[in-house]
Order: structure tokens, then sequence, then C-alpha cells
């Protein structure tokens, strides 16, 4: 009797779902057919004019900031508000990929502060605003570099913000064997307490790097060689991770694949920082620069061309480099506080030989990026 | 009215709430699934097949059977802590019920990274218990750190359903148990236990489903080895800029969750129609 | 107090119970259930003792405990941001509690004493959301808020919270539902209760351990989460896990200590008043007891 009673059951539940399924597989068909090409970003693309419209450099509003936390001295924050009787409101991203999200999604930031690819990828879809540079005070002491940047032709939508380069952090109390070359992230003696990023430009990157491939490179043939690097790696590493500041400090990484500035932020927290130290490897060096950026849909753009003019002032950028631990791009007093805080160990800094020299990530047209994808996957499940 | 209409009433403001916030995005997300990204990483809608494929390519198994496993291993875990503790607030609780329930919950008020931040100060190779035992035994970026991460954040999860399933039994129950069965194993077999056995299912559930896409545990403390679903999922969202292929990921998982689903529902069907009778 | 257990609420008094005068079995004294329980808070709590011990850390280091200092606490009270989003997301969590308690409970009811055609569909469509991924729930939220032109705020937040809370109230009670049986309900309906009544008199209060528990479970998920909250956030504030989780990319300041040990005191304080309130005001009685005068085996 029960069994019938469950054969029973169990058969009509697979007619039900059957039935719900083809409902809704015809709702779901109709819907792709409308949707079919479309975008699922609500905003759309700005138009030309709406993004060349200049900017008045006047309070016009509260700030509305999209960084990433802890990369702005809040002291500086506080002094902007006191000064403009403004209130800056913040938010926060973890990264570029959850900044679009949120930005396609239509929300209304003043200020967001993209890498320069993603600098790249917003102009082209025409929504930053034009920054008229002249309009800044202190604006010459940036490094002419990011006079003219590949992403951002003649710098009318980006002005640099902070600058980073990749490389390993290790611990001169603990490591030997280290040679100046990626490799040893596999290959020195660190008792087996080796991190590398979880990341999967980074990896992709480093390991094009090792295989003497330009850092963007993209040819399956040569991908697969760098996939074959990577997965060599994996016995070798106790962790693939990004959480690069607390494995350091904890005792749980001896070489962790990281930022520079990562480096000077374990320092803060450790009792020991002279022994841990950064090394820029010589088969190449991925270096980047984060930007600040006024998106086409900014309430507030006068606000926030006050706020980019605020922390280009010479003693404020040298304050903020202390705080953030990474290198601002302004001559004078921002690279002096960084020189000073890193001189006993000067390869944290990013020089701007290390900009002309370094590679930086690029946008990957659909087919690049898919490989890299792949490869990626293929190495976090092997 | 009868039972039946009037029950049955009951279901319509949650099950239209989910119809409109959960069925239709995850129609969307569907949809979504056999698209592709465009040059700026904008996910486009289409027909294309080819994220399943890839999905289907891609050696998974591995990593669907790892994500499992860890889950049942949590809920196994969860169960042989969180039962006893369950039946001792439910039967000797007495006056301090509610105090040990809230216990239960309170470290939950705690955000539960800083929790595991703690967790790897204890457990770090300079942290609290190696340096008090100076050892260097390496507890963190295990397989077992992250089940122990994952216990730790679901176990709350077991407790309470089982609490609640425990709580209405009567002393007199045991105490005509053990009159009937004489040692106390053999009440529980017999008495506590299938009282208590939708609530150890239901906890199950809670804990069990949850973990198999979890992907925080594994990315801060597990190996290089302890790739589970999630982590792949999140990838795609948080990283990749690859909405689609992440979206057929997910479907597949939720396919193959599917028959462990059907199980918990064959039994509360079952349990429905016993009401029934 | 070992030893000592509350005397079976309603035991029918006057009837001869068996004379406590046998001696206690091991059972009746669960020395080594108490010590495993014991030891269980013990451990559940070691990592949160150390989150106050480091709130008060003088140095920014989260693994040494350098000196003492409120350095954390003054930087937490000063930075409007942070109380911004500790108020939103205490304000979340509380109206996901009460909305998806409610809503799950209903669900619940539903699912267990009625069969109809849409019954099995009702049934997975409730399970689905508690196998989706947080990340999957957060961007196909955000998919739909975007393409329905709904603004993100905190009401997108809480609606996304709400639905996938939902799920979670209704596995805890119907576990609940299933063990009480119809009797008492039928008891109640005979003696001239309306459906409504019962449910409200007879059944509600009978579930009620299961749906405190439930709204507990439903309070600590939001107040928690991270992912989903981060997709449907509006421009500010976002919630406190949001701030908290990304910090990790530049290193995390201790000042989360302090947060986490303010939250700890906040929450303590609110459980002490709950608890102690109804004590207050003398409630104690269920409304099942009240029409029945004993309670329901």
């Amino acid at each position: 009797m029960r069994e019938n009673e469950e054969q029973r059951l169990r058969r009509a539940l697979e007619r039900r779902i059957g039935r719900r399924d083809l409902l809704q597989n015809g709702a779901a068909m109709a819907l792709i057919a409308g949707l079919a090409g479309c975008g699922v970003g609500n905003s759309s693309s700005g138009s030309k004019e709406e993004t060349e419209k200049p900017i008045a450099k006047k309070i016009d509003g509260d700030l509305l900031y999209f960084n990433y936390s802890e990369y702005v001295d809040p002291k500086l924050v506080k002094g902007f508000e006191k000064k403009y009787g403004v209130r800056v409101r913040e938010s926060y991203f973890d990264s570029m990929s959850a900044m679009t999200a949120k930005l396609r999604a239509g929300i209304a930031y003043d200020l967001i502060f993209p890498s320069g690819e993603y600098v790249q990828r917003l102009i082209s879809g025409n929504l930053l605003r034009r920054i008229d540079r002249d309009k800044i005070r202190n604006v010459d002491t940036v490094y002419d570099y990011f006079a003219d940047p590949w992403y951002d032709k003649g710098s009318e939508h980006s002005t640099p913000y902070g600058m980073y380069a990749t490389g390993l952090g290790y611990r001169t109390d603990k490591v030997s064997g280290m040679t100046g070359s990626w490799r040893d992230l596999g290959n020195a003696d660190s008792d087996d307490k080796s991190f590398m990023l979880d990341d999967y430009q980074e990896g992709i990157g480093m390991a094009n790097l090792v295989n003497g491939y330009p850092l963007n490179e993209v040819d399956e043939a040569k991908l697969e060689k760098s996939l074959d690097y990577l997965v060599d790696l994996k016995p070798k590493l106790r962790g693939i991770s990004t959480d690069t500041i607390t494995n350091m400090t904890s005792g749980n990484a001896y070489i962790q694949h990281l930022w520079n500035g990562d480096i000077v932020n374990i320092r803060y927290g450790v009792d020991n920082p002279e022994d841990f130290k950064f090394q820029k490897c010589k088969e190449g060096i991925p270096v980047g620069s984060d930007n600040f950026c006024i998106p086409v849909n900014a309430k507030h753009p006068g606000t926030a061309l006050l706020f980019i003019e605020w922390m280009l002032q010479p003693e404020h950028a040298a304050q903020n480099v202390e705080w953030i631990g990474y290198p601002m791009p302004y001559n004078g007093a921002p690279t002096e506080a960084f020189q000073g805080l890193v001189k006993d160990d000067p390869e944290i800094n990013v020089t701007v030989e290390d900009l002309e020299n370094g590679q930086q990530y690029e946008n990957l047209k659909g087919e690049g990026r898919l490989a890299w994808d792949k490869v990626w996957t293929e190495f976090r499940v092997s | 009215m009868n039972e039946n209409r009037f029950a049955s009433s009951f279901l319509v403001p949650g099950g239209l709430w989910l119809l409109a916030l959960f069925v239709v995005p995850l129609i969307f997300l569907l949809a979504i699934s056999f698209g592709h990204t465009d040059d700026l990483g904008e996910a486009i809608y289409g027909f294309e097949l080819t994220n399943y494929e890839r999905v289907f390519d891609a050696d998974l198994i591995p990593v669907l059977l790892r994500s499992v496993g860890f889950a049942l291993a949590t809920v196994v875990i969860c169960l042989l802590i969180g039962y006893p503790v369950a039946y001792y607030i439910a039967i000797y609780g007495g006056r301090w019920k509610n105090v040990l329930l809230a216990l239960v919950v309170l470290p939950f008020f705690v955000n539960y990274l800083i929790r595991t931040y703690a967790w790897i100060a204890m457990l770090g190779d300079d942290g609290l218990v190696n340096g008090l035992f100076d050892s260097s035994i390496r507890f963190i970026n295990t397989p077992y750190a992250v089940i122990g991460g994952l216990v730790y954040g679901f176990l709350a999860f077991m407790i309470l359903p089982i609490f609640a399933s425990l709580d209405n039994m009567d002393r007199s129950l045991i105490e005509a148990g053990k009159d009937l069965y004489g040692g106390p194993w053999q009440t529980f077999r017999h008495v506590t236990l299938p009282h208590s056995i939708q609530g150890v299912l239901a906890g199950s559930v809670l804990v069990f489903l949850p973990a198999v896409g979890d992907f925080v545990s594994a990315s801060l403390l597990g190996g290089p080895e302890d790739v589970m679903v999630g982590n792949l999922i999140q990838q795609q969202f948080q990283a990749s800029d690859n909405w689609p292929f992440g979206a057929a990921l997910t479907v597949v998982m939720m396919a193959f969750l599917l028959i462990w689903m059907s199980l918990y529902l064959r039994s509360a069907a079952r349990e429905a129609r016993g009401e029934a009778v | 107090m070992s030893t000592e257990v509350a005397p079976s609420p309603g035991a029918p008094t006057g009837t001869a119970r068996p004379a406590r005068t046998k001696p206690p079995k091991d059972f009746d004294r669960p020395r080594f259930l108490k010590a495993f329980v014991g030891l269980f808070f013990l451990v559940l709590f070691v990592p949160i003792v150390l989150v106050i011990l480091f709130s008060f850390n003088s140095s920014r280091s989260l693994q040494n405990f350098e000196g003492f200092s409120l350095r954390w606490y003054q930087e937490f009270f000063e930075s409007e941001s942070l109380r911004d989003s500790l108020i939103a997301s205490v304000e979340i969590a509380l109206i996901t509690m009460v909305v998806a308690t409610v809503l799950g409970t209903l669900l619940a009811y539903g699912l267990v004493r009625s069969r109809t055609r849409w019954s099995n569909a009702a049934n997975v469509m409730m399970l689905v959301p508690l196998v989706t991924p947080e990340i999957v729930a957060g961007a196909s939220a955000l998919l739909l808020f975007t393409q329905i032109g709904l603004e993100l705020s905190i009401t997108t937040i809480i609606l996304a919270h709400i639905t996938f809370s939902i799920s979670y109230v209704t596995v805890v009670v119907r576990a609940r539902l299933a063990s009480l049986g119809r009797e008492v309900e039928s008891a109640a309906m005979d003696l001239g209760a309306t459906r409504w009544q019962t449910f409200r008199l007879v059944t509600l209060p009978a579930l009620w351990p299961a749906v405190l528990a439930a709204g507990l479970l439903v309070f600590a998920l939001s107040f928690d989460d991270f992912v989903l909250s981060f997709f449907t956030t509006g421009e500010s504030p976002q919630p406190l896990p949001v701030r908290i989780w990304t910090q990790i990319r530049f290193g995390v300041r201790p000042t989360i200590n302090a947060i986490g040990t303010f939250m700890l005191v906040i929450s303590v304080l609110s459980i002490g008043l709950a608890l102690l309130l109804p004590r207050l005001f003398g409630r104690k009685e269920s409304g099942l007891k009240v029409l029945l005068g004993r309670e329901a085996a």
C-alpha cells in the first residue's frame, strides 16, 4: 500500500515538475527571444557630448565616492569635508568587476577609481566625464608619463591616483635562495610556506613572464605552456590566496605573490618590519595605476573635481602615501615621502623607469579573455 | 472552510513573494547562461550552449564531489556536536533555556570575517596555540581548516532546528521510555530520536545545501587543492566578469543538488502524508 | 543546579507521580553531557574573547597583543560612515527578521497542512534558495532590479535578504509543525474555535520556539551577510559586512574588532532585555494553556 502511494507521489512530482518546467521554459524562451542581443546593463552608454561637457569646478553637493576600502586616508576625507562644508558618502567595492557591476546598475557615483584597463573600457563606452586638467591646481606635479597614457589618450578622462607593481614579498629571516626571479616562488627555500595570488590576471601574467612571453600573451599554444608552469607550481604552494597581509603577518606565509603596497601594510603590522622585503622579478614587472575618474552620470562632478584637486596637493598626497602604503605619481613631496617610507627597501617603490619598462594589463579581446579564463579554471581544478 | 483550503491560503504570501523575487531572477539567470560576454565584459543574452559545453568539458566532477564531501563532513560534525547541545538545552535547560539558546546565537553577531581572523590569530603558524605549545603545527590552509570554518559558521543552523523539535518533548515521555526500554540509549533510540528526526533533517538541509556553494571558508582557510564549486562560481562573477559562464556553472550545480533536495522532499512529503492519515 | 530539572510545565497537579525518592539514574545526572556542552561554549567563545581582547590592542597587529589602547574605538566612533553602516545593518536585519519569519511560518503551515496542485512546486521553490550560492543570488537580484528599473537602496537589500531568508524559516518551522499532532487543533475546533482562532491561539504558540529560533537565525544571517548585500546595496551607506569584507584587499584594520565587540555588547543587552521583559510583565502562559488548561503532550 505504501509502495504504491510513494510511486504515485513520485510520478505526480515528475509530472508536476515537467509541466512547470515547460511553463517556465516557455516563459523563459519568450524572455530570451525578447532579450537576445541585449546587454544586462541599465546605464545605456553615454553620448559623446555628455562626456565632453566641461565640469564647473565648484561645490555642487555631497560627494558620492566609490573606491576600495582603506584606500584613502580618512583624515584627508575629513579635512575635505570641513574645508568645503560637504559630506563625503563612501561606498566600497573589492574588485574592478564588482565596481563595474554596480556602475552598470546605474548608480550615480561621483568619483570612482578604476585601473588603467578599466579606464579604457569605460572611455570606449562613453561612460566617463572629461576632466579638464588645467583646472586642477598642482596637476603639473603629475608624472609626465601620465600626460598621455595608453589607456586614456591625452589623459582627458582620468587622473592617476596610486601606482602599484606586482612582485614577491618575502622574509629575509626565513627564506633563502632568492634569485630575483619569478621562479623563486616555487624554488626558493621557504619551508613550504609559499603563496600565490588568487587572481587570474596576476597568475597567468606571472606564468607568461616566466616563459618569456609578453604579459598579455593570448596565443593558445603559449598559454598552454603557461598553464603547464602553473600546474607544476601548484604542489609547491601552501596556498592560493589574495589575503596577502594576513598570510604574512600570521606567519603562515614566508613568500607571497603580492602587490608592493601590501608589503608596506604588512610591515605596519609586525614586530620585525625590516625582515619583510619586496622583490621585483627580472623576467618582468606588472605595473599599473588606479585612477580618479568621474562617471558620466555623476550628480556632483564639481565636488568630485575639487576632491581630486584636494588630493593632489603635495602635503595631502604625501600624507596619503604613508596611510595607503602605495606610491602616488606626483613629483615633489609625495614622491619624497614614499621614498622615505621605503628607504630600507627601495624596490617597493614604483619609479618612472618601472612604469616605462614594466608591462601593464591590457583589455583582452573576447577570445583572449575566454582563453585566459579557461586556463585559470583548469589550473584551479587540476 | 475545509482545512485544505484554509491551509493552502497560507501558501499565498510566501509563495507569491518567492515567485516574484526569486523565481523571476532565476529565469533571468537561466537566460543569461545561454549568452556570452562582449569585449567590454558586459553580459549579452543569446542562444548559445557554449557555456554548458565548457562546464562539462572542464573537469568539474572532482570539484563537485569535493564540495559535496566537505558539506557532508560539515553536516556530520555539526550533528555530532549540535545534537547533544540542543538536547541539553531543550531537556535540561530549564529556566536557562532561553539564555543558553541566546548564547548559541550570540557569536553570530560578531561578523564572520572577524571571527575567522580570530581563528587565524589563534591557529596560525605564529599564533597563540603554536606559541603556547612551542609547536609548529600547520592548522590553516588545510582541508580540515576549511571544514572547521564551515562547521563554525553553520553550527547554529543545526542546533536551532533540533532544539525546536526537541523542545516540546515532555520529560514524562522520557521517564516512560526509561521504564519501558530500560537503558538511556534505548530510550534515546526509541523515544527521543524519532521525536527529533524532523529537526535533524531540517538542520541537515540548512547546513548541507548552503555549505556546498560556500566559497568563503575555502578561500580564507584552504590550500591550493581545496577548491569548491562556490569558488569557481565566485571567480566568474567577481573577477573574470563572465556572468554567463558563472550562471551555467550555477545551473549545473543546482541541478546536481536537486537529487539531494528530492530526498528531503520525499521525507517531508511522507511526514505530511502521515498527518493526513 | 546540575540535577535540578524544571518541573514539567503543566504537569497535572494532584495526580500522584512516581515518587522522586528513586535514586537518580545516570540519565538524570548528565555530567558528561554537561561537560560536553560546557566545552562547546568554551570553544565557541574563544574567538570572541580574542576579538574583544584585540579590540583594545595598541598596535595594528591582529596577531600580537602589544598593549592597551582605545584607539580603535576612537576610530570607530569618529567614523560617520561606519556608524551609518552599523545602523543600516541593524535596521535591515530587524526588518528582514520580522517579515521573513512571518512569510516563512505561513508558508510552512501551508506546506504541511495542505495538499494542493501547487504543493510540490511550492516545496521545490522553497528549497531552491538554499541551494543558490549567495553570489549568484546577489547577481540575479541585481539583474532583476536593474531590468525592472528599481533603484538600489536599503529597500532592495531588505527585499533580497527576505527572499533568501524565507526558506530557512520554513524549514525550521515545518520541522516543529510536523511533530505537533493535529489532535489538539481538532480538540480546539470541537470546542468551538474557528480555524483562524485555532491557528492563532493553539498552533502558533506551540510553534513559538521554532519561530523564535528561526527569527534569531534570520537576524544573524542577515546581519552577517556580505555578498547579497553588496550587489543590492544602493549608494550609501553600505551595510557593515560590506565595509568589513572589502577591507581584505588593503588589509583589515583592527577597528573591526572594536565594531565586533560593540555589536556583541549591544546584542547582549538586547537579548537580556528581551528575556527580562516578559518576566517583568509576568506573562508566561500560552494561549494554548488558557484554552485547554494543560499543555499538549
